[in-house]
């Protein structure tokens, strides 16, 4: 089992893995208890632009992803708070413009190859020593930003109109926590795929609110359930030669089906 | 100490609040002065919970200005001074991963610095907040786990925990037994009596107000106010607030 490990891609795999599963187990907690699952939908396909673009230039997709995924988590902001729209309906259109735009893109490129299929699905064989260094970067910021904030994006979530009255910054601090969502999402597109990354983000949190504890016991439940899926969805990428992405949300389903079984009510 | 006047907690003056081309709240002026214990009364959609939602920044004013602790709201900073428990208080997600400490503990977020972990002031706010609400028991129970009346307790120790010098409820009762009603308003009462809190909130229960209101706000789109809730509740006001003779009773405040 451990022979995976005298490949230098198969290590930066994990540590690219476990980046993910640490951060994507963290801002997702705060993402489903605001009902806000579908943002990590949509803003994968906005990455996916980003994809699209970085692979016709023939530079590396990962920076120009976080770009895309940003713009897009703004412009759903702007839209919700200037237009009073319906949340749900303006991550529908961002979705669907957003992968219109891919793919034509990728079109006019030509560029429908096995490249963009790890994009869309994840794979082990796709971290460079380049993308460790952005994710590890992007990775502290946001998890440093998540530590500092996290009381205070805890209360918005519970109750958004009290943090209010309390003083807390709340327009601010969910523009930051879209940011925080939209950089992890992008980031996390080599290993888990744009069309996979969803996934990630919501069901180890679900499957941690079934053991009914506080919010710390929940978040680090979340924590190991996501570890364990990457370690898992990882290994068996590696030895049935599976996009990893695949492997990975796979895993997160049966370890949902395993926490609804045990928590029966 | 010795005061030589008394600065007021609210000064609202000529407040006009509109939505959707509709007037819901009309050139309303009120002085509300530390100590005072205010309810709020009035018919379904009058415009309660929107003066209340005035009065904490939640909405801006159409027109009319309102002053926090002697600052214009808008500029106002030292929101710890002002504790909110909601209408949905009894009604938040049940689901929610909370313990009734961690509820607790938000009342004091807004106050602790960004980098600073929870200081021996904050601990002992906190846990004097869940003694004087009597939930230190339940400290590590979920609040989806309680009952109304325990919610509600929970509610009121987080708005306590930033130690407010003014307390604002919203219907405090929706979904409580009246058992629990009764000691809640007896809490009320204390903490407005023993810790000179100021108190205001919206109710339905005319019988408690009947008691020992000090102060009555009854709004139906305008003021209709007695200063003397016993006097209010027998004179004309009672029909002036269901619209049937709608003349105004202007509060008496200073100019």
């Amino acid at each position: 089992m451990l022979e995976m490990f005298q490949y230098d891609f198969m290590i930066r795999a994990f540590l690219a893995g476990i980046i993910i599963a640490i951060l994507a187990a963290i801002s997702g907690s705060f993402i489903v208890l605001r009902r806000y699952s579908m943002i990590t939908e949509t803003l994968a396909h906005s990455a996916l632009v980003g994809v699209a673009v970085g692979v016709i230039a023939g530079t590396n997709p990962l920076w120009i992803a976080v770009i895309a995924a940003l713009v897009s988590a703004w412009t759903i902001e702007y839209l919700r708070s200037n237009f009073h729209l319906y949340s749900d309906s303006v991550l529908a259109i961002i979705l669907s413009g957003s992968l219109a735009l891919a793919v034509i893109i990728v079109s006019l490129a030509d560029a429908f190859n096995s490249s963009l299929f790890s994009y869309l699905f994840g794979s082990i064989l796709s971290v460079t020593q380049e993308d460790l260094i952005v994710m590890s970067v992007f990775g502290v910021i946001a998890l440093t930003l998540l530590g500092i904030f996290y009381k205070e994006l805890y209360f918005i979530a519970y109750d958004e109109e009290v943090a209010r009255t309390s003083g807390i910054k709340v327009d601010l601090l969910n523009f930051l926590l879209v940011s925080i969502v939209a950089i992890i999402i992008a980031l996390s597109i080599r290993i888990v795929g744009t069309l996979l990354i969803g996934a990630m983000m919501v069901i180890p949190t679900v499957a941690a609110l079934r053991f009914r504890q506080g919010f710390a016991k929940t978040i680090l439940i979340a924590l190991i359930f996501s570890l364990l899926a990457v370690i898992v969805g990882m290994s068996s990428s590696y030895f049935f030669s599976l996009p990893s992405g695949a492997t990975i949300v796979l895993t997160l389903l049966f370890i949902f089906i395993f926490s609804l079984i045990v928590n029966r009510r | 100490m010795s005061m030589t006047f008394i600065s007021p907690i609210f000064e609202v003056k000529n407040l006009s609040f509109t939505a959707n081309e509709q007037k819901i709240l009309e050139d309303i002026s009120l002085t509300i002065l530390p100590g005072d214990y205010c309810a709020i009364i009035g018919p379904n959609g009058g415009g309660k919970t929107t003066l209340i939602r005035l009065l904490l920044g939640l909405e801006k004013p159409t027109q009319g200005r309102i002053e926090l602790f002697g600052q214009k709201l808008s500029r106002f900073k030292r929101w710890y001074k002002v504790g909110y428990v909601p209408q949905r208080a009894s009604q938040l997600d049940q689901n929610f991963p909370a313990t009734v400490l961690e509820v607790v503990k938000m009342g004091r977020i807004a106050q602790q610095g960004l980098f600073s972990r929870a200081t021996q002031a904050d601990n002992d706010a906190i846990n004097e907040a869940m003694v004087k609400m009597d939930v230190l028991d339940i400290q590590h129970k979920l609040v989806g786990e309680l009952s109304g009346g325990q919610r509600q307790r929970v509610m009121i120790a987080r708005a306590l925990a930033s130690k407010p010098e003014v307390l604002i409820l919203d219907e405090p009762n929706t979904g409580v037994d009246v058992i629990s009603q009764k000691r809640f308003y007896k809490l009320l009462k204390e903490l407005n009596e023993e810790e000179n809190m100021t108190i205001i909130f919206i109710t339905h229960d005319i019988g408690v107000i009947a008691d020992d209101i000090g102060r009555l706000f009854t709004v139906n789109q305008t003021l209709l106010t007695c200063n003397n809730p016993k006097e209010a509740i027998s004179c004309d006001d009672m029909s002036a607030l269901y619209g049937i003779d709608a003349h105004l009773i202007h509060n008496h405040h200073h100019h």
